[in-house]
Order: structure tokens, then sequence, then C-alpha cells
């Protein structure tokens, strides 16, 4: 019986083993796949490594969680350190404080410790950036470094610093000589603690950093939605690294004390009274070369008019391509820092609190929220006026900036039904409009998209309001429409997952921005688009300088240089939205996406409209929205 | 050596201004209403009224803990025998066991659960496997998914603890078992698990703790409909910007977890008693 007992637990443990690795080994081997899926192995590639390399997000990202971890590792290792030490010769009640507040970061879920400095930084208006990214890595370091390192001085004889100083040592030699090479290892792994805290975390960083500062768990986390193989080529290069730190660390003293016993048993051998000196050094040299490393793989830019500049844009994710942010930064010598966000009202939040940003890239309805509240700044009409005027003219001066004086159109489209064409017919879809999404032959085959105006926007014209409503009633029964859909129909409610879900024919309905839409059908013929005659949102994002902008000048060039016709071809055919620059949509138009509705979609259809921002309604549509993704995932 | 007593002075202000300050601003901003200012504010328990007085949110408490809970009893009951296999290993074995669980922990957390959307997804690793069996189901962006991700992020902290206070345990004590007559099950139940309870509590803490909380795991695995209290509380943060609403949610939070801590602390007290007598 016991023998069989043992074998149960092998088998358990080896099972284990095997689900500890298999995502580590999963994703090793995608980050060699030739293609884009994530479930087909289609045949070996290094495609992925190039564009990691190529990729400034993430190339600065990694070098961002490596610098972070390297000084918050040393700062609270020193800090803690000497409190710990101070601490042991200190009054109960010192001791018993100290011991209390270090408790709140370990004991409390890391969400509370995180909010908790954002309100802190928020409060004492600290811009969020580096500095407070580390301050905060700092403050929840130190407790570990401490408890790591006061059980070692509890061993300490407490006579030993005395003895010490009665021999002539002062106080600094005493700490120096002789306490702190007697807690060497406790100090060492309250390091390796530190360090490990800092590098993985995640929900604390999220909370406390700003302007463009990511770390890896950050960046991982913006760009999850969309099925992005870097990120499986990036893990693997920290797989290889770590494993390779982890392997010295623990292998080599292990051959080096192997030396040392055949040297001891040579009769002429003399022991060295610094045993750990070795690995103390080899430690040090490797967080030397790690560092010297990340320096080296800096991006660095060139030296043109803006040399050395950089510019903060904050915009959707995925909404760029590569290539044109290369060329501007070859072209000006500045250096782009891209944040992303889900939504406008995330955006809304952070320009509201001051965030500094040069560049917005808003809806609509939030570009005439932010006129209203002050928050932007006139452009320069002399500035821009040879860049409007090459734009589509329907995306002009519409009602949200009525003669463009704050803001230059970027993309524009609608929003309508991506849709299985195997599954739903044409003839339905006309039949039903909006209301298809309620149709029960559909239940649990239907996306959502979580965005509240949009949702709320198919919803009233299903029922044949205005989209601009704010009459309570109708708003009332457009949220039972809605939760009716949450209630009944079981859909998933996802923001740009359903872009890549889509394209694999996941599920059979979803609503969708008409460039997500290109997108799909290119990747996916069985997938069509739809707009419903009972009207949709037709929407254009422009870019904006906040009043925050601290490169105003460069923030120009790159708004006129985003509106241009070379930069609009290679954006729009990257990222499938629609050209504003009149030239280079009708040139796509004819060529690349000929043929998709998505790209170039109906006009002046009467029960179409352009949002606008109404504060009583968003307010409403806000709490109604919220709620209705709380029943959603009661009734799941 | 009261000169060194110095060296606490810079700690004390640091610690006071960031790990006590947070915690009362969270409990001050959850207190007042949007648009108070700090000299002129109004305290009101509006916000925790409204939270407590909502079927909805009070649902998705009970289905955090519930998950928590769920996560911590899977962790449980498959680390303890992982735990108790390796350390009856020889001491070598064991170090490369232990190695061998703790590396997977250097790689970032939200990389390996990225990594498990590819093996959950339809057509991928796992439904293939599944189809062997015959059975044809998501997995992706349900409980379930949640649940995986939960136990494996969690799991080694488990073993860990567990396995730690096993080894720590004097093993002469189960041999004067086995020597008085124990059958190795009596042994077990009377010996080594009241000695592992320590272990065992520390393990549940570690794993209950950050599962209460988790909200990137049940938004990368759940998707966008697989609410956790965890979720709501960064949607009124970082969408909704209702901080002194989401204040209010943690605090709450912070409190759930305060009273779940001291009655399995309570519980360890007592059982610890229990095995000695």
């Amino acid at each position: 019986m016991k023998k069989q007992r043992r074998t149960t637990g092998a088998l358990i443990t080896t099972l284990a083993m095997i689900f500890f690795y298999l995502p580590i080994v999963f994703m090793v081997v995608f980050s060699f796949n030739s293609s884009k899926s994530l479930t087909h192995f289609t045949g070996f590639s290094i495609k992925w490594y190039q564009q990691m390399l190529q990729s400034h997000d993430m190339m600065n990202s990694l070098y961002i969680t490596i610098v972070i971890a390297m000084l918050a590792t040393l700062i609270s290792t020193v800090v803690g350190t000497l409190t710990a030490i101070g601490l042991s010769y200190s009054k109960k009640l010192t001791k018993a404080y100290v011991q209390q507040i270090n408790d709140l970061p370990m004991m409390n879920p890391d969400i509370v410790t995180a909010i908790g400095l954002m309100l802190l930084f928020i409060t004492f208006h600290i811009e969020r950036g580096f500095i407070t990214l580390l301050l905060a890595h700092v403050a929840f370091c130190i407790p570990y470094v401490m408890l790591s390192v006061m059980p070692k001085l509890r061993q300490l004889d407490p006579n030993l610093a005395d003895a010490a100083m009665d021999l002539g040592a002062t106080p600094f030699q005493t700490l120096t000589k002789v306490i702190i090479p007697e807690i060497i290892p406790g100090i060492l792994s309250g390091a390796i603690i530190a360090f490990t805290m800092s590098f993985d975390d995640f929900i604390i960083s999220y909370f406390a950093t700003g302007n463009g500062i990511k770390n890896l768990s950050i960046m991982v986390y913006t760009m999850s939605k969309r099925v992005n193989p870097s990120i499986n080529a990036i893990s693997t290069l920290l797989v290889l690294l770590i494993t390779v730190v982890l392997i010295l660390v623990n292998v080599v003293p292990i051959i080096r004390k192997k030396i040392q016993e055949k040297r001891e048993q040579d009769p002429n051998y003399e022991p060295s009274p610094h045993k750990h000196t070795g690995r103390n050094l080899l430690i040090g040299a490797l967080v030397v070369t790690v560092g010297l490393v990340t320096l080296f793989l800096r991006p660095t830019s060139g030296g043109q008019m803006y040399a050395g500049q950089t510019l903060h844009i904050y915009m959707p994710g995925e909404y760029i391509s590569e290539e044109m942010i290369t060329t501007f930064e070859e072209y000006t010598g500045a250096t782009l820092v891209i944040d992303n966000f889900d939504s406008n009202e995330q955006m809304y939040i952070k320009v509201a609190n001051h965030e500094s940003f040069d560049v917005l890239i808003p809806s609509d309805y939030m570009i005439q929220r932010l006129i209203g509240e002050d928050l932007l700044m006139p452009l320069d009409q002399s500035k821009v006026d040879e860049t409007i005027a090459q734009l589509d003219e329907q995306v002009c001066n519409l009602a949200y900036d009525p003669q463009n004086l704050y803001s230059i159109p970027y993309f524009w489209g609608t929003v309508g039904i991506s849709y299985d064409k195997e599954k739903v017919s044409r003839e339905e879809l006309e039949a039903e409009g909006w209301a298809i999404f309620q149709d029960p032959k559909f239940v649990g085959d239907i996306y959502l998209y979580d965005s509240e105006r949009d949702q709320f926007m198919t919803a009233l014209k299903s029922l044949g309001y205005s989209m601009n409503t704010s009459d309570e009633q109708q708003l009332a029964e457009a949220y039972t429409w809605l939760e009716t859909i949450v209630k009944t129909m079981k859909p998933e409610i996802v923001t740009d997952e359903i872009i890549d879900n889509m394209a694999n024919a996941r599920k059979a309905l979803g609503l969708i921005y008409s460039g997500d839409a290109t997108y799909v059908s290119q990747e996916n013929e069985q997938m069509g688009f739809f707009l419903p005659e009972e009207g949709t949102n037709i929407w254009v994002d422009g870019m904006c300088i906040p009043k925050s902008a601290t490169n105003v000048e460069l923030a120009y060039e790159f708004i006129n240089y985003a509106a241009s016709y070379e930069a609009q071809m290679m954006n729009s055919s990257y990222v499938g939205y629609t050209a504003t620059n009149l030239e280079a949509k009708q040139e796509l138009a004819q060529g690349e996406f000929e043929g998709y509705e998505s790209y170039s979609f109906r006009k002046g259809h009467d029960l179409d409209e352009v949002f606008e921002y109404n504060p009583d309604s968003r307010k409403t549509i806000a709490d109604y929205w919220s709620r209705i993704k709380v029943v959603a995932s009661n009734s799941n | 050596m009261k000169t060194w007593r110095r060296l606490t002075i810079p700690y004390l202000v640091w610690g006071t201004v960031m790990l006590l300050l947070p915690m009362l601003l969270i409990v001050f901003y959850s207190l007042i209403q949007p648009g108070n200012e700090v000299t002129t504010f109004r305290v009101t328990f509006a916000n925790f009224i409204r939270f407590f007085t909502d079927k909805d949110f009070l649902l998705i408490l009970v289905r955090s803990l519930t998950i928590a809970l769920k996560t911590t009893l899977i962790c449980l009951v498959i680390g303890y025998p992982i735990a108790y296999w390796i350390s009856r290993c020889s001491a070598r074995m064991q170090n490369v066991l232990i190695m061998m669980i703790t590396l997977p922990m250097w790689i970032n957390m939200l990389v390996r659960t990225y990594a498990w959307i590819g093996i959950l997804s339809e057509g991928g690793p796992l439904s293939v496997v599944l189809g062997w069996f015959g059975i044809h189901t998501e997995i992706l962006y349900t409980e379930t998914a949640v649940l995986i991700g939960m136990v494996y992020n969690f799991l080694p902290y488990m073993i860990l603890q567990i396995h730690t206070s096993l080894t720590k345990m004097d093993p002469s004590l189960v041999e004067a078992a086995n020597d008085l007559g124990a059958s190795p099950f009596q042994t077990f139940w009377r010996v080594i698990f009241p000695l592992s309870l320590p272990g065992v509590i520390s393990g549940v803490t570690l794993v209950f703790l950050p599962a209460i909380s988790a909200f990137f795991i049940p938004k990368l695995l759940g998707g966008g409909s697989w609410f956790l209290i965890g979720n709501v509380i960064e949607n009124q943060f970082i969408t909704v910007g209702e901080w002194n609403f989401g204040s209010a949610i943690s605090v709450i939070m912070a409190m759930v977890m305060m009273l779940l801590m001291t009655l399995v602390r309570k519980a360890d007290r007592k059982g610890t008693k229990g095995g000695k007598a």
C-alpha cells in the first residue's frame, strides 16, 4: 500500500510538472511559428523575433522592466537592511509600528495597495511616470527585504557589536566589517526576492505609472487583445535569460564547493576567509552585464531637426503602422512615445487629471467634450490649412468641431455587424436589422462590443430613436433592449479580441467597427459586413493637441504628416480603417480594398448620425452599461 | 547600540508616507463624494450603501469569494500530495524538484497566463486532446479557464509553503509514532498533518489573497463577460472614473480579507492546540 501511495505521489508530481511547463513550451514553440495562428504550427520562422526587435514598444518596456527592477532592488536592499539593523536596537513601540506598516502591502490584496499609491500620487499632484513607478516598487520591495534580513539579525550575538566597539572599531566600521558580513545571506536572498517581485509586478505598476512608461507586464496586458506572436518571442527570450541566470547562481556554487573540497584535501591548502566572495563577484558581474546590455539595447535616435526630442501620443491600440512610426522618426529625428487606451472614457480620465500628452486621437463626441471643458488647444490654422484642404470633405466641418478649429481627422468609419456568411443570410440581416442580436437562433453565438455608446446606438436605432437622444424614457427602453440580450442570448462582451475571433469565424455575429471588419474580411472571405437600414453611427477619430502638451511644434509636425497622402496610404493599408486623405482613400478603395463594403461604406443615408456629447445622457448611459456588464456576468 | 536607532528614522517617514498614508487615503476617498476637495468635504456612507443595496454587486462579491475558495481548495488538494511526496525524496532530488517548481515563477505572470489563451482556445491542444475522448466543449472564456489560470499561477506557493513545513518537521516524531504501533494512516492524520498545518495555513493565505483580487486572469481567460471584484474596481478607476465608489469597494474587499484572515488564524491556533493535546 505504501508503494502504491508513492507511485501516486510521483504521478501527481509528474502531471503537475507537465502542467507547469506546458504553457512555457507552448510559448517557445509558437514563437517560431510562421503564421499568426496560436493553435496551428504552420512552419518554422524567426519573423516574430525580428518584429520584436523592431518594435519600440517592446524593447522599451523590456528596458524599463530591467532598469526599474535593478534600481528598486538596489534601493530597497540598502534601505531595508539599514532599517532592519536600526530596528533590532530600537524600542518595542517602533518595532511594532514598522511591523504593522510593513504588513500593509503584504497582507492587503495588490489591487488595494495599487489604488492607494495611485490616489497618493494624484492627491499630491505628482505626475505619474518613471519616478512614481520606481517609488511604488521600492515601497513594496522593502518589507520583503526586511523580512529576510530580520531573522539573520536575531541570530546574531547581541554582544557582537559591543565587542567590536570595545576593541576600538567606530560604529561605521562595526556596521560594515562586523554586522553586515554576518547577515550577508539574508541580504542576498532579500535582494533576490525584491528583484523577482519588481520584475514580475503588474497590478501595482499598472496603477502607479503614466506618461508612456510601461513595463513588460503592462505591455502584455495592453497588447493581449489581439494575437501577437511577438509576445511569445519576447517571453522566450526572457525564459532563456532567467534559466541561464538561475543555472549560474545554482550550479556554480556546487562546482566551487567541489573544487574547494578537493583543495582542502591538499595539505598545503590554506582556507580562504571569504568563502562567498566568488559567488558575490559572479552575481555582481552578472548584474553589471545585464545593465550594460540594457543600456546598449536602449533605443537611440538619429540627428535631424527634432533630434533627441520626444512626442507623446495617446491613442487607441493597434491604430498606427510601425512603418509610419519609423518613417516619421527618421524624418524628424524625434522619438515617438505611444500610449494606448481602451476607450475614450479611459483617455478622458487621464487628460482631465492633467496628465501631459502632446497629441491625442479621441473620437468625435469626446473631442466635443474636451473642447467644452477647455482641455484642447485651438489649432494654428496657418499650420494646418494645407492639410485640411487635402481631406475628404465628408469628414470635415462636422458638428463636434464645426470648422476643424481643434482637430484634424485621422481615420473614420461606421459601426456594423460582422457576420459569418455560412450561418447568417443577408435576407435575415435585412429583415431583422440590429434586432438580429436578439434572435434566439444565435444564442451563445454573438459578440457584443464593450463600448457603451456603440451598444446603446444599436439599441436606440433598433427602437427607431435617435442615438443622440437624452430622453430618459427612450434610454430606459434601450437599457431593457440590451438587458434582454445579456439575459437570454449569452453574448460575450469583448473589445479588440473580436477581431481575431471573427477572423477565425468563432461566432456568427458581432458588433464591429468598419475598419476591423475590413481586416476580418481580408483574413477570412467567409466573413461579411452589414449596415442595418435602421441607421448607424458615422464616427471620426481626430488628432488634437491638449493644453498640457509640452512639444507643440513637433505635434503639428506629426499631425500634418499623419494626414498626408504618403502616411495615410501606409497607415490605412496596414490598419484597415478608412483614410481621411481623399487621394489616399480613393486609391485604396479602387486598389487594395476594392469591393469591401466596410472600407467604402454608404454615403448620405438619412438615419446615419454622428455622435454628439451630452453630459446628462452620458452619465445615464455609463451607469446603465456598467450595470449591463454586471448583469451579464451574473447570468453566465 | 543606541546610535543605530537613528537608522530607522528615514524609513519611519518613508513607510508612513508610502505605505500608511495611501491606505488612509483610500478610506478617506471612500467616505466622500466626487467633487469634494481635501479642504471642503462631507463624510457620507453613500458609497458603501450603494454597494450593499445592489444585488448585482453583492453577487459579484460572492462569486469572487467562491472562485477564490475553489482555487484554494484545488491548490490544497493537489499541492499537499506533491509537497508530501517531494519531502520524502532524497535531498538532492528535493532541490531539483523545488527548483523546477520555482523556475516558472520567475517568468512574468502575465506572459504565462497569456500562453494559456492559445492552449485553451478552440482548435488548441487541449480541445484536440479532449476531442479524442469525444468531448467537444469551449473552455476559453468560461469559469473553467479562469480556474485553470488561477491554479496555474498560485499552486507553486501552496506546494512551497507545505513543503517547507514538512521538511522542518522532526523525523523522529514519525518514527516514534510508527514504533508505538500507529498505522501509516494514523501517523499521517495524527502526527504529520497537524504538524504541517502552519505551512497549510500560510499556503492558503498566499493563494487566497491574490486569487480574490485577481483581475487580469479573469480578463485574459474569462473574456469581458467574466467580472470579479478586482475587475469592478479596475473598471471604476480606469474606465468609469468614479474613484470614490471604487475606493469604497476596495475598503470592502480589504475588510473581507482581514475578517477571513483573522478567522483562519483563529482556526490555526485551535487546530495546532488540538493536535498537541
